[in-house]
């Protein structure tokens, strides 16, 4: 293996990413070469330090994160919801279908301006009797519909 | 088994109470991540404050969004993408600039130039050289927002590639390319440090 190839492999021979046998020529070559073996330390150097380096910052803000559960606990609480808001989710289609309900029983088949079963049309026929003190109105009102009588006495509603 | 004697759960067991309601087996999750995790977001937003919230917000979401977790698969991968994400929206929230090109951020006048020294092998020992943790911070600062968190998942947390790719939701290769460009400039910025 050449310096070339070598250099090229670098990365993948630091992160232990290169074939058993490439592997083994990597190292036999960087074993005979010390312009390669330089390059490869202050790659690996490059590491060595960021890990010092992390583990410094992180001591830095070790009495911090003493008190980190506490802050994580207050954060969960601060985000949890109510009792009543899972319960509220879970049944949040019951009113809803229910008002979808009322709404097409008062509309439908209707086109909006009657009530519900309000009959779209139908025939009505009157006939009256009339007699000394009375005059009484037969109505009827379809086939479906109950034969209505008023009686009206004379001079009185 | 802990020094406490209290058994160390897998993580899924943990998940599962979590999930039951059982808040203690949430924390203790959270403490099992918390310090990779912070570690993580304040390489991202670069800010100790900032990076606290990021960390805080990130488990308050894991924890709504724990129903979702897909047993089998690893939970620190799959909480690192809610944290990374909410990261990375926290620092595109600042108007902090984020494009200081390298050898501004170690030489800008903000900052004294670091002296050149042997590197340290040791927590201790860096955080004792604290121009070289603030040049550091600098540097990784002034690497555009992927690059920065694609070496930090990588070199900090050792996640594979494929982890990565899942994290960030991009191509293996595209988490190669992104590597590759930041341990370059990485490294070209310790030079100029260590040339200093």
């Amino acid at each position: 293996m050449d310096c070339t190839n070598t250099i090229r492999m670098l990365q993948d021979g630091i992160d232990g990413r290169l074939p058993s046998g490439e592997s083994e020529k990597f190292r036999d070559h960087l074993a005979g070469c010390p312009s390669c073996r330089a390059e490869e330390a202050s790659l690996r150097e490059v590491g060595d330090l960021l890990r010092l380096w992390a583990a410094v910052r992180a001591r830095e803000g070790e009495p911090q994160l003493n008190a980190l559960w506490t802050r994580v606990k207050a954060g969960i609480e601060e985000g949890r919801e109510p009792w009543y808001a899972a319960a509220a989710r879970r049944w949040f289609w019951l009113p809803v279908a229910a008002a979808i309900a009322v709404f097409a029983l008062l509309f439908y088949p209707s086109d909006g301006t009657r009530a519900p079963f309000h009959p779209i049309h139908f025939d009505v026929s009157v006939e009256t009797l009339e007699s000394d003190t009375a005059t009484v109105a037969l109505v009827d009102r379809g086939k479906d519909l109950p034969r209505v009588i008023w009686i009206i006495e004379d001079a009185k509603s | 088994m802990k020094e406490s004697g209290k058994p160390v759960l897998p993580d899924e067991e943990l998940i599962r109470s979590a999930l039951g309601g059982d808040d203690e087996a949430f924390r203790e999750l959270m403490e099992r991540y918390k310090g990779r995790a912070y570690g993580v977001a304040i390489g991202i937003v670069g800010d100790p404050d900032e990076a606290q919230d990021v960390v805080q917000d990130a488990f308050v979401k894991a924890y709504y969004r724990l129903k979702d977790f897909r047993f089998g698969s690893n939970f620190y991968t799959w909480f690192y993408r809610l944290l990374v994400n909410q990261a990375i929206d926290r620092w595109r929230k600042r108007s902090r600039a984020p494009t200081v090109s390298l050898d501004e951020s170690w030489m800008s006048g903000e900052g004294t130039m670091p002296e050149a020294v042997a590197y340290p092998k040791t927590p201790e020992e860096l955080a004792g050289n604290r121009e070289l943790v603030e040049g550091l911070s600098r540097a990784i600062g002034a690497l555009p927002e992927h690059h920065r968190t694609v070496i930090l998942l990588r070199e900090v947390d050792g996640l594979s590639y494929d982890e990565i790719a899942q994290v960030l939701a991009c191509s293996v290769g595209t988490v190669m390319s992104r590597l590759h460009y930041a341990r370059a400039k990485l490294r070209e910025a310790l030079k100029e440090f260590r040339e200093g």
